[in-house]
């Protein structure tokens, strides 16, 4: 059995065969098909090879066009390698014979003939190996984003490894058979990780360099809880296991059954617990589990299923949708938060560069793509006209910014009336604090917005420069720094002063050990991921002010990150044993 | 059946491309069609065989064909010969190629 350790950004354990996802240039490790499989297998070898061949065939024309025809005749003959009969009929009788996956079929193949050259004595032909590989290599990644693509149609339970999944791959994962995954590389509050916990899917990310360490269909243990991967555990590991497994679905049932349960202090002080979303269907699961209502509605996934443009009409269907869901208990909509990690496929507006996190992004990119801000500006108006529907913008980080979108929403406002189309108009506006600049001066904020959202994800990582999906720098990522809760206690006082309503809606809501922390520093709105909300609510329940003011007090006295996180995990385990790991 | 010596006079021997262009002319015949050298029999159709002939320039090659239109491919791959491939390169051309893509 080997470990290897991860970031956890889901919760769960799953135990289950490993489905290996290699990048390109991996070495594919031996591994065997189902007998009866031979047939589709050998056609999903086709289908990559009919790929190939086209690709090969573009790189002919392009290189007979563009540098001349000498050029274009290596892929010619490359495309006769692709055509090969010898590697056709090797990898078909290794395929239906000896049960190789097609990958590793193919890569045998290929390799062998590589080698043969190398060893012929000709330096000439030993350098025409690299064009086996080449083949070797497009033939793969053909087979494995085939394999890509078919995570959202899976016939067995499987344990998703990869080198990266994006997070559009991600919300495609077929739910019912991905058990979890665990990546090479990404942080604890990418995307990705946001999804997989949307999906409820316990995941690992940030593992390193394992993937070459495991063959498909091993059997392994995915705990989330602990961010660990344990491949090919023994049957004792795996008891041990199962039977935590079962102790924490026991604890969740209870807490469960207790969530339609008001979240009130011991002393009667009412602490409204909301959830996040990114996709409409889980405002029902916010529901069920006792939400108040949405307090980020994440809308930038409209963009994420799909390459296409979406239009005004879709944005308003998905708005409805939610609205219609959580009848009158209020919903915060996000306009979008694209660039960075999301980038917005239909536009090609957002340009790679150097430093996304702090490029053209999210509130930055509306502003800078009107057509686009207006669009969902006209949608969120247009659906507000029932429900409790405020919209926030995103990462907002100056005055000058914030007015700037809000003479926007006015504009739309104004092209509504005249259009004569019904849409609400008084609908609240807030800004998320998420950036430090717009904490520092949460004071001048106060008097422009409805209210405030703190965003914790984005704050920490632009408090503490680092970025939160490089798992290089994940020491320096830290939730419980001082720095951090210095900032959110400037946003609290900030918005007590003024009467503003104040959230925290980042990753550390929903963390249990935070909220004793946040309720002490006297924020009354917390929103969290919907299946933390009945763990939220619980320890809110077990609370009283006073003693939440108390621990507040204490971990503000504290000057390092690991002390405090140390604190409150203490604190926690005191109020809530069960919910303590 | 037929068969033909042809002899290689390309510079750098039968290398991938001149080899994809005996493929590439063989390919629409279903019969049997081989190049030996000494013991080493190669399919004219594999471009993965070809190459195992190691057939540097200066090197002997029988071709044989059998089935329908033999003679029509024995002529083919004889013409390619004669014509020293009309597709061998000029060396910067050849360099470029050594990176395979």
């Amino acid at each position: 059995m080997i470990v290897k350790r991860g970031v956890a950004v889901s919760p769960g354990v799953a135990i289950g065969p490993a489905m290996v996802l290699g990048a390109a240039a991996l070495r594919i490790r031996r591994r065997f098909i189902r007998a009866d499989n031979a047939e589709a297998e050998l056609e999903r070898f086709r289908s990559a090879l009919d790929h190939v061949c086209e690709e090969i065939a573009t790189n002919e024309r392009q290189a007979n066009e563009q540098i001349g025809k000498q050029y274009g005749a290596i892929f010619s003959a490359h495309l006769q390698l692709a055509r090969d009969p010898k590697l056709i009929s090797e990898v078909d009788e290794l395929v239906r014979k000896r049960h190789y996956s097609p990958e590793f079929a193919s890569s045998h193949v290929l390799r062998k003939y590589a080698h043969q050259l190398q060893n012929l004595g000709n330096p000439y032909l030993a350098e025409r190996a690299n064009d086996l590989f080449d083949l070797e290599r497009r033939i793969l990644r053909n087979l494995l984003n085939e394999q890509k693509e078919d995570l959202a149609h899976l016939t067995e339970d499987v344990i998703v490894l990869a080198h990266n999944l994006t997070p559009s791959e991600t919300a495609v994962l077929d739910r019912k058979h991905v058990l979890g995954f665990a990546t090479e590389i990404g942080g604890a509050t990418s995307h990705t990780a946001i999804l997989a916990g949307a999906l409820e899917l316990p995941a690992i990310v940030g593992v390193g360099h394992f993937l070459t360490e495991i063959s498909g269909g091993t059997t392994v243990i995915l705990d989330g809880n602990h961010g660990e991967l344990l491949i090919d555990p023994d049957e004792d590991t795996i008891a041990r296991y199962r039977d935590a497994a079962q102790k924490a679905r026991a604890v969740a049932a209870r807490i469960l059954s207790l969530s339609p349960r008001t979240a009130e202090t011991k002393d009667r002080t009412r602490i409204h617990v909301y959830g996040n979303i990114e996709f409409p269907e889980e405002a029902e699961h916010c529901i069920e589990r006792g939400a108040d209502g949405i307090g980020l509605y994440r809308t930038e996934f409209l963009y994420l299923a799909g390459a296409r443009e979406r239009t005004e009409q879709d944005h308003f269907n998905a708005y409805r949708a939610v609205i219609e869901k959580v009848g009158d208990r209020p919903i915060v909509i996000r306009t979008l938060d694209l660039g960075a990690d999301k980038v917005l496929p239909a536009e090609e507006t957002f340009e790679r560069c150097a430093n996304p996190e702090l490029g053209l992004r999210s509130i930055r990119l509306s502003l800078d793509n009107l057509q686009l801000f207006k669009t969902q500006l006209r949608a969120i108006l247009r659906a507000a006209t029932t429900g409790q529907v405020s919209v926030m913008f995103p990462l907002i980080s100056s005055l000058l910014e914030l007015r700037q979108a809000k003479m926007i929403l006015e504009d739309v406002k104004e092209d509504l009336t005249d259009e004569g189309v019904e849409f609400n108009a008084s609908v609240p506006v807030g800004i998320m604090v998420e950036v430090p600049s717009a904490a520092l001066m949460a004071v001048e904020f106060a008097r422009e917005v409805d209210f405030f959202s703190i965003g914790t994800n984005d704050l920490i990582q632009y408090t503490l420069a680092a970025d939160r999906s490089d798992p290089a720098v994940a020491k320096y990522y830290n939730s419980a720094d001082p720095a951090v809760l210095r900032l959110i206690r400037m946003v609290v006082r900030a918005g007590a002063e003024s009467g503003l309503p104040v959230t925290v809606c980042g990753q550390m809501s929903s963390d249990p050990k935070f909220v004793p922390l946040f309720v002490g520093m006297g924020l009354r709105n917390l929103s969290a991921t919907p299946q933390a909300v009945p763990e939220v609510k619980e320890v809110i329940r077990s609370l009283t002010i006073a003693h939440a003011e108390q621990i507040a007090a204490s971990a503000m006295e504290l000057d390092l990150a690991r002390d405090i996180e140390g604190f409150l995990r203490g604190e926690l385990k005191r109020i809530c044993p069960d919910l303590a790991e | 059946m037929i068969r033909r010596i042809v002899t290689v006079t390309l510079e750098n021997g039968l290398h991938m491309v001149p080899a994809s262009e005996i493929a590439k002319a063989v390919r629409d015949f279903h019969g049997r069609v081989v190049l030996r050298r000494d013991n080493i029999i190669a399919d004219a159709h594999s471009v993965l065989d070809l190459l195992q002939l190691r057939a540097e320039c200066g090197t002997n090659l029988e071709v044989e064909a059998e089935g329908d239109g033999d003679a029509l491919v024995v002529d083919a791959i004889a013409q390619l010969f004669a014509l020293n491939f009309a597709v061998e390169r000029p060396t910067a051309a050849r360099r470029a190629g050594t990176d395979g893509t």
